[in-house]
Order: structure tokens, then sequence, then C-alpha cells
């Protein structure tokens, strides 16, 4: 009955093969090889409570009195935005959990896309023929950025509007056409005509989320076309995929994953309050508060433009703000460029075109190893920076002692971060068989009363030469012939 | 090797049904089951009705009672603009009695004048208290920040030193120096306070320094915004009137009695008591606390389950 109306499908739409194919796909069994899967169910959770919030919320900054339940901020001006916002955490049912959901599953969703872009850098994925799945990446952490600090604008609190009022500056700091871009976005001279709340919300709702899509479709695609990369082991090469297929193990296990982190954002948004935006009030111009950082994925900007000098310069009846166009104008567009171009600084410094399908470990490529753990460091450094206020009251120290140790450690820890971890690199290789397990050693006292260490038998999966027996696929996957598997559910495939 | 290889259909469904591969759905079912019964029918919305609700309820009841047996006028009341102090309003300044003056004296010889000297003239050490009135001593004295543990740092809220009693002692006797000038003692009626205007007011006065939430901030080398979340609402008007620190002095033609007591009807009512419907608050301090646990907790979370699915070697 089944396969009959199965058959009547695929004769009309043929898509056994491709669908074969699809179910057949081998995912590599590695942990590290789940993080992506992190970003991808926080973005359909971002889809999904996002479309919840859509329906409730109003983008627009017209000023009506608040009416609402929140008492403090009865019979204040506040824009739609922001009472809307105020209303649907307190006035719809599970808006709250909804909205602090997403905003949780935002940070998650960067943090994600940072974990797993470190452990593809440092693993080499990137490299050929996987380049363009890289530049797709970025380009999506990118967006995510973007579309996190739009998304974190929207209720026009004074926290976030504070946010706003510096985006405005450094789109000002353009030379040349910086204030015609802001007046541009912002429909003129800040705050604005009022458009920014409905164009920050249509390009947060429609057209970043689109293009994200799109990406996402792009980055599975390739993904599913190239096949996975894996790490060398046994009876792994450059020219087969061992792993589970994705049906039914890996199925059953990235289903299993998609609830867990579900889970846990919802677990988040339920216990731990994010934004709240009720005790901030209606941003205006005129109001500021201190200690107001924005998420922390753009803390690394909001870092640099803490640290920088006041630097300017004025001739030809210009003026460029430098110490607002160097940090966040040339310092993000620096990062974003070396990581867009690495894979070929890296080919061409290596002179390696060949194909890689096997994984590098860390230690073997410490150059490279060297050079991201630099980079974290001046992003972790930066990103530090962002909280100089929140430290300097937190631990008792003076705010301009804070802001000079970041100044120096902007620049000691990249340097020292390289060389450490070059250092480390080939201290790691040099030690061989350092992290496998070692052998136990039996001490024995000979007749003579002699002691004498031997070597125990080696347990079974260690040392070479002990290779399990390939073990014949279940029966209903007849795509792969049974000499072509090993271990329990794993399968190796041809590429 | 297992048998389930072999077995077909029948074996494969055992094997989905080991507790590895069953776990994480069992988890993340009983997850989501918390999560929504917890949190989403009107949960928020009763909380936030409920924290505001007591307006009406609790006055500042200590101070009251202990201001009714130190009052004997309304005698010098600074106000400029707004309505005159009263009880009324809900915020009127005392006049202490004549008999501190005499065990104040005694106080600030044993305890102050080493440094302000003994006719609280100042010297080099300190500044000089006349004429400072009842209000501002009983603000420094009150919140244990006189006397000082460290002349070289910002002065620190510590347990007072002085009971009550012994800091309106001290105060009086500094009053009786100059009579009718300077800051007096407040009483503050916070139950007639109007909590939209004091978060109106604290947002345009207040908030720049001592942040959103009131939870204080570093601002220059040494200098910092403490704290209000400890504050009472007869502190928060001496600090309004007298300008501890390098905090500015806001007068009555600038605040008035009525913006005054507002603004510590919103601190002590709302900034100290917060309506944090989400859950946890994290401290006020916005997105340093909350990336923290977003990405050690979150993200560090879901990287644990990663290495629990996944393979290890």
């Amino acid at each position: 009955m089944i396969d009959e109306s199965l058959r009547w499908v695929d004769d009309r739409l043929g898509i056994a093969k491709g669908g074969r194919t699809f179910l057949d796909k081998i995912f590599p069994d590695h942990w590290s090889f789940m993080l992506g899967e992190i970003a991808l169910y926080s973005f359909v959770v971002l889809l999904g409570t996002g479309v919840f919030l859509s329906l409730y919320y109003v983008p627009s900054a017209h000023e009506i009195i608040y009416h609402g339940s929140y008492l403090p901020l009865r019979g204040q001006r506040v824009s739609e935005a922001y009472a809307s916002t105020v209303g649907l955490s307190f006035d719809v049912r599970s808006g709250l959990l909804m909205r602090q959901a997403h905003h949780w599953a935002a940070d998650i969703f960067v943090g994600a896309i940072a974990v797993h872009m470190a452990r593809v850098f440092f693993t080499g994925a990137f490299r050929k023929p996987r380049e363009f799945n890289w530049i797709v990446g970025v380009t999506m952490l990118i967006l995510a950025i973007v579309n996190g600090f739009l998304g974190y604008s929207l209720p026009d609190d004074l926290v976030s509007g504070t946010g706003i009022r510096i985006a405005y500056s450094i789109i000002e700091s353009v030379p040349l056409v910086g204030s015609y871009l802001a007046f541009f976005l912002f429909g003129g001279n800040y705050p604005g005509s009022g458009v920014i709340i409905p164009r920050f919300f249509i390009i947060h709702v429609l057209i970043v989320p689109l293009i994200l899509l799109g990406l996402l479709g792009a980055h599975l695609g390739l993904l599913v076309k190239q096949k996975h990369t894996q790490f060398p082991g046994k009876s792994k090469s450059e020219r087969n995929v061992v792993g589970s297929p994705m049906f039914p193990t890996f199925m059953a296990k990235t289903t299993g994953f998609l609830f867990m982190t579900t889970g846990v954002i919802f677990l988040l948004g339920g216990f731990v309050q994010i934004n709240p935006i009720w005790q901030f009030g209606q941003y205006e111009s005129y109001k500021i508060s201190y200690a107001v950082q924005p998420d922390w994925y753009m803390g690394w900007l909001d870092g640099a433009l803490r640290i920088m000098p006041s630097w300017e310069w004025v001739g030809w009846g210009h003026t460029i703000p430098l110490e607002v166009f160097l940090p966040a104008v040339i310092f993000p567009g620096i990062v974003f460029n070396i990581f867009y171009t690495w894979p070929f600084i890296e080919s061409r410094h290596t002179k390696d075109l060949a194909y890689h399908n096997l994984l590098d470990r860390p230690r073997d490529r410490p150059k490279r190893t060297a050079a991201g753990a630099a980079m974290l460091g001046l992003l972790g450094t930066v990103f530090f920076a962002s909280s100089t206020d929140v430290m300097a009251n937190f631990f008792d120290l003076p705010l301009m002692g804070v802001l000079w140790f970041f100044r120096i450690a902007v620049i000691v820890v990249p340097i020292v971060s390289y060389f450490l971890a070059y250092q480390i690199c080939n201290e790691l290789r040099q030690a061989e068989g350092l992290g496998k397990r070692k052998r136990a050693l039996a001490v024995t006292l000979t007749e003579s009363g002699e002691y004498r260490t031997e070597e125990s038998e080696p347990r079974p999966g260690d040392g070479a030469g002990v290779e399990l027996e390939p073990v014949p696929v279940p029966a209903f996957i007849d795509v792969v012939p049974p000499e072509l598997a090993t271990g329990e559910g794993v399968r190796r495939v041809m590429r | 090797m297992p048998k389930d290889h072999q077995a077909g259909e029948a074996g494969t469904v055992r094997r989905w049904l080991r507790p590895r591969t069953v776990a994480p759905f069992a988890l993340v079912g009983a997850v989501g089951i918390i999560g929504l019964i917890a949190f989403s029918p009107g949960s928020a919305h009763a909380s936030s009705t409920a924290t505001p609700a007591p307006v009406q309820a609790t006055a500042n009841t200590a101070t009251s009672s202990q201001a009714s047996a130190y009052v004997s006028s309304n005698a010098n009341p600074p106000h400029l603009g707004g309505q005159a102090p009263s009880k009324q309003l809900g915020l009127y300044y005392i006049t202490l009695p004549r008999s501190y003056i005499a065990p104040g004296a005694a106080l600030f010889a044993a305890n102050c004048s080493t440094c302000h000297g003994p006719q609280a003239l100042g010297g080099t050490k300190a500044p000089n208290l006349q004429g400072l009135g009842a209000g501002t001593v009983d603000f420094w004295v009150s919140t244990g920040r006189m006397p000082l543990a460290n002349s070289s740092i910002q002065a620190t809220r510590k347990p007072p030193r002085f009971n009550r009693l012994q800091t309106l002692e001290v105060s009086a006797w500094v009053q009786s120096l100059t009579p009718g000038e300077g800051v007096q003692i407040p009483v503050v009626n916070t139950s007639l306070g109007n909590l939209e205007q004091g978060n109106t007011l604290f947002t345009l006065n207040c908030a720049a320094c001592h942040t959103i939430t009131g939870a204080g901030d570093a601002l220059m080398d040494g200098a910092y915004a403490p704290t209000l979340h400890l504050a009472t609402p007869t502190q928060i008007v001496e600090a309004i009137r007298s300008g501890p620190g390098n905090m500015p002095r806001f007068g009555p033609g600038n605040i008035t009695n009525t913006n005054a007591r507002d603004i510590a009807a919103y601190v002590t009512k709302v900034l100290q008591h917060p309506t944090n419907a989400g859950g946890i608050g994290l401290g006020g301090i916005g997105p340093v606390g909350e990336g923290f646990v977003a990405l050690l907790i979150g993200v560090g979370a879901l990287m644990l389950v990663c290495f629990w699915i996944g393979d290890r070697a």
C-alpha cells in the first residue's frame, strides 16, 4: 500500500534516486562535526519564534501613550514598537518565553557559527575543493551578526537605541559618503524621520533571513555534493567517507539533537532573563544609561571602539574621525577580508593545490594553528574590552587602568598567542604517541629475585594491525557492497 | 558481533530503542514540558502586576515612625519650586530635638573630630562640615561611608558604625553649629510616590551614571556611581539634595520635593525589586552577563551534547 503510493509519487516526480542519495549520505561520527548543527537548529528556532513575535510586534516609531500592565511605564509616551514589545512580553500568553527564546537562540546561533568555523579552520576543512563553502559560511556569519544587531534594535528601548546611535555615527564616519549614507538609511539627520524601525524590521524579518536561507541551502547542498571531510584514521582515506548513513542512524541522532538544541534554548528562555526592556524604558535621543553593551557578537566591535585613542584628521574642510572609522569600519573590514581570503592566502603560501578530504590535526599545521590562535587572541581581547566599565566596577579597578590594559593587550596577546600556539604544536608533534592509550606494563619477579617489566597484550582497538572484522551492512541497504562496511553501524563509501 | 545486523526490521527497531538513542528524546521532552508549563500561561503577566502593586500597600514604616518621634516642626523647608514639603505630599523635613545635641557633641569628638576638627571646620584631611546640614551628615554616616576606612579611595558603603539614634545625634550637633542652614533630614512616604513620574525623572537625571537598572558602574579612575539597590528613601533624597562625592547637587528648583519623592519611590519600589518576569535577572548589568550565559551555558551545554552523542576518537 505505502509502496504503491510511493511508486505513484516517484513515477511522477522521479525523486527516489535523489532521495536515495540523501538517505545514504554518510556523516562522520566525530563529535566536532555536529557543531554546525547547533547553528542550524538555533536558526530553526529563530525562524519559529520569530514568526510568533512578528504576529504581535508593531514596527512603527509612532508615539502612543502606554496603557499596558507594567505600572511604572503607564502614561508615558512610547513608540508603538516599544509598547508592542512590552505588550507581547506581559500581555500575550507565552510571549515573553518566545521573545527570550528568540534572543537566546540568536546569541547561541552566532556562538555556534563561531565554534563551527573554528573547527573548520583549525582542521583545514576549508582547503580545496571546499573554498566556496568557506566563503558561503563567512557570509552567513556576517549576515547573522548584522541581523542580530537589527533584531536587538527593534524593541526601541533605551539600551538598543544607544546602539543605533553608535551605528549612525559609524556610518557617518566613512569619508566623503558617510553623511549621505547615514541620511539615506535614517531618512535624515539623527534620529531620522521615524523610518529606521520599519526599515530595520523589513531587513530583519525578510531580506536577511531570505538570503540566509538561500546560503544555507547552498552550504548544505555543497556539503552533500562534495561529501564530508574526515579525520585520518584506520581505513579512512582521501577517497572514501567513513561514518553513519543519514538513514537510520544519523537521522535519529540529528533529530534528537534538534530537540536538545530547542530544549536548551527554551530552558534559557524560561529560566534566565534576557534584555528586560521594560526596565530600560523607551529610547529618546536625549536619554542615556551607563553600562550599555551590545549583544556579545557585536562586543568585539564595541571593544575596538572603546580602546581606540581619539585621533581625527581635519583638512580641506572635512573631518575624518579616525577614532570611529578605523576601529568600526576598517578593522572589521580587514578581519572579514582575512576570513574570506584565508583559503587562498594559505594555498599560495603552501603551494598546495591538491584535493583534500582528510583533515589536519591542528598540531600538524603549526603556522595555521598559530595564525588562528593569534586571530582568536585579537578578537577575544577586543571582545573583553567592550566590558571595561563593568570589569572596572566588578573588580574594583581604575577604569583608565583597565582601558590601558586592553590597549596594550590588544597588541601583546595576538603575538604571544601566535608563538605560544606554534611552540605547543611543535612540542606536541615531537611527543609521538601523545594522547594515545598506553599499554599496561606487567611487572614480574623472577626466581632469581630480578624484576622484569613487560608490555601487556594490546587491548582490542589499540595499536596497529588489530583491525576489526568487517561487518555486513543491514540487508535493506543493498547499494553498498558488504566488503566496504566496517564497524558497528559505520559505513564506508567511495567518493 | 550482535545479531542485529542480519536481523532486519525487528533488530533495527530494537537498536533504535537503546537508552543511548532514546535518552536525548526523553530529556528534551521533559525539558520542553517543564519549560512550557512553567512559563507560558500568563506567569509573566502575573508577576508584572504583582511587583508594582504594593504601591498603595507598604509605607516606609520604619522611617515614618522614627520621624514622628523626632519631628518638632517643618521649620526649615528648602522649597523653591513645586509644592512645599508636607506630610500630605509624602516628603517633609524634620528638625531634630535639642536634647540630641549634647550626646552628639560627645560622639563627634570621639569619632569625627580627629579629621574634621573639634568645631567641624575641617582641616587638611577633611572638609568643613559647617553649613552642610543634618541631612548631609545623616547620609554619610547612615550609609557607613563615614567614618572613612581609606581616605585615598572613594568612600564606600559599609555597615554603619552608629545606630540610628547616634547618627541623628551627631547630625543634630553639626546642625546646631549653623542653625537653619544646609540640607535637612527628609522623611519620605514612598506610598504616595508616582512611579511613572519617578521612572521618567530617574531616566533623565540618574541613569547616565547609576545605569538604568540602578546597578551602578565605574565612571573614571577611582570614581564610580554606587549601586542604588541598598539605598533607603531618606538616603536617596539626602543624596539628591546634598550631592555627595562626585554626584551633582540637585536643588529644589531642579528636582522639586514631589520629584524627589517620586524618584525615591521608583528606586525603592521598582529598581530594588525589579520585575524579573523572565527568570534570573543576572544582576541587571545587561548584555555582558547575558553573553557569558549564552556562550558558557548555551553553546557550552550544546557542545557537551555533541560530545555525548558523537564519537570522541
